[in-house]
């Protein structure tokens, strides 16, 4: 396991005499190696406080993160991780270049003709060539994200952490993301990023984790939780000249439907298989989520 | 050590881009310029009043610059959340201190030196001698504004810039008048006074061993062995702020 994080729980206090809140509990997930994991969650679940402190940026209460195999955190560790904040601000008097050389000073790199090219690969890979002698201030948010990413990989690093990589991107920016992400794993990085950009993360996760008010609702593969979940049936019918479209939520249900129709007289015109997509099961469990909430709180 | 260095060296950069750094220049400048002025009012001591202007220039320009710019140089980070990026790196959350501090301090020698340059050609041109009591009082200076750097990185740790800026004006003025509160407090009646003063002299730098601008006029002299003393005097308080500074920040919640 390239990252396990078990019983993780961080509390916060508004002020200092207020009760502290939880703003994760109990969490408990495994990152696979190779893998790409998306964290799902809506604002305020806790995957910003989690990410945080499993690079040792916050300091859990209780719980326990182990990386590479069960190593704790520790500088050796940090020269494997790459990371990029949600909404990263850097510091704006630097040029790309600038910026991307003191990142590789700050992971040890040496200087020279393989830094530089290292360099000018990564600012062609985030389509920032261009962009390279300008300083940071005068970057687009798009382009500050895509650069934030060339800073996380800049020592080619084996764990890849991303919060909310594609937050604020055009649609053409998300496809970047998406393809330096798909890269990443090509060359054998594991990522773990956050989101709660549903269509992105479907297409693009083996893994899921799911967070809802600080608690984990899901971790597992994401091919497992789209079977797992209840399919259903479309069922297109005829009669008397006017079309019929309605949703069945089972086999039984969808014969049983299928005899009376045909016993009206009615024509079958299509019968689909359908799943819920990620989004649909995602606000299912936040529902349900905060039904429960509703209902310890009332107990 | 690479770390380190490129800390350093972006501190330096980003305080060197900065605006606040050419107004404090700026200033100097212009009470070098009227240190001239004023001396010509003078019809003997010209010079004296044209070297304490000057040298106090300097020194305000290099506990300014420590003070005001170190007040916000590791918050600014945290509000940012520039520190996020940092510190997911393989890097210690001292070093990344030590860093900042290694950087503003060479910003001040570079403040302190260029303006030294400008003072003695003045000094110079008004007839001045060069003395080595002129140089141990700008290295007073520098020494000076690293306890305070230090001492500000540390209010820092605990509140807003405006709060540790306005904390180390305090100590800087308590730093200057230890002396008198010792002697006040050694006539005082009042046992708590006594006690109050004589504990602030033993917890607080005095800032008034690191002061040899009055040498400068009368030409006493300064031993080595004071200057020594002076610079491990400063350097101790600066490594006891630094590291309770390092304490602190080491359990920070970056949220």
């Amino acid at each position: 396991m390239i990252l396990d994080v078990s019983g993780l729980t961080k509390r916060f206090k508004n002020q200092f005499w207020a009760k502290p809140h939880y703003a994760v509990k109990d969490v408990s997930f495994r990152v696979k190696e190779g893998s790409i994991t998306g964290f799902l969650g809506a604002n305020g679940s806790g995957k910003t406080t989690s990410i945080k402190n499993i690079l040792g940026l916050i300091y859990p209460d209780a719980g326990e993160i182990t990386y590479f195999g069960g190593k704790p955190l520790s500088n050796e560790v940090k020269k494997r991780i790459g990371f990029l904040p949600e909404r990263p601000y850097f510091y704006e008097y630097l040029t790309g270049t600038e910026f991307l050389q003191f990142y590789a000073d700050l992971s040890g790199l040496k200087r020279g003709p393989n830094l530089r090219k290292r360099i000018q690969t990564l600012l062609e890979k985030v389509e920032l060539p261009h962009a390279a002698d300008r300083p940071l201030r005068k970057y687009s948010k798009g382009m500050l994200q895509r650069i934030g990413i060339a800073q996380a990989l800049i020592h080619d690093p084996d764990f890849v952490i991303l919060d909310e990589p594609m937050t604020g991107l055009d649609p053409d920016g998300r496809r970047t993301v998406a393809e330096i992400i798909k890269d990443c794993r090509k060359r054998g990085a594991t990522i773990f990023f956050s989101s709660h950009l549903l269509h992105d993360v479907e297409t693009l996760c083996d893994e899921l984790v799911i967070l809802v008010k600080g608690e984990v609702k899901y971790s597992g593969s994401t091919q497992d939780l789209l079977k797992r979940a209840q399919a259903g049936y479309r069922l297109v019918s005829i009669k008397d000249s006017s079309p019929q479209s309605e949703r069945v939520v089972d086999q039984h249900h969808l014969q049983k439907r299928m005899r009376d129709l045909l016993d009206s007289q009615a024509q079958i015109i299509e019968v689909i298989a359908e799943r819920p997509s990620l989004e649909e099961l995602f606000i299912e469990m936040s529902r349900k989520g905060s039904q429960e909430q509703v209902e310890k709180a009332s107990n | 050590m690479r770390p380190l260095i490129a800390i350093c060296t972006n501190t330096f950069r980003e305080i060197i881009r900065d605006r606040i750094l050419y107004s404090l220049i700026i200033f100097c400048l212009l009470l070098i310029g009227f240190s001239v002025a004023v001396g010509q009012l003078s019809f003997a001591e010209q010079l004296r009043i044209s070297t304490n202007f000057g040298l106090a220039g300097i020194q305000f320009s290099a506990c300014a610059l420590a003070v005001f710019v170190g007040s916000s140089l590791v918050f600014r980070e945290i509000e940012k959340q520039t520190v996020l990026t940092l510190l997911s790196r393989a890097i210690g959350r001292a070093t990344f201190l030590v860093g900042k501090f290694l950087g503003l301090i060479s910003v001040v020698a570079v403040v302190v030196l260029g303006l030294s340059l400008v003072f003695l050609l003045i000094f110079l041109l008004l007839g001045g001698k060069i003395h080595e009591n002129l140089f141990y009082a700008l290295w007073g200076i520098f020494l000076e504004a690293s306890i305070l750097l230090a001492m500000t990185l540390l209010f820092g740790m605990f509140t807003k810039p405006i709060l540790a800026v306005s904390f180390s004006i305090a100590f800087f003025l308590i730093g200057h008048w230890l002396d008198s509160l010792e002697f006040f407090a050694s006539q005082s009646p009042s046992g708590l006074f006594a006690t109050f003063g004589k504990s602030a002299v033993k917890l607080l730098p005095n800032l008034e061993r690191l002061n040899w601008r009055d040498h400068v006029i009368y030409l006493d002299h300064i031993g080595l062995d004071q200057v020594l003393w002076g610079t491990v005097y400063a350097s101790s308080w600066s490594i006891l702020f630094l590291s309770l500074a390092a304490i602190v920040f080491a359990r920070k919640d970056f949220v």
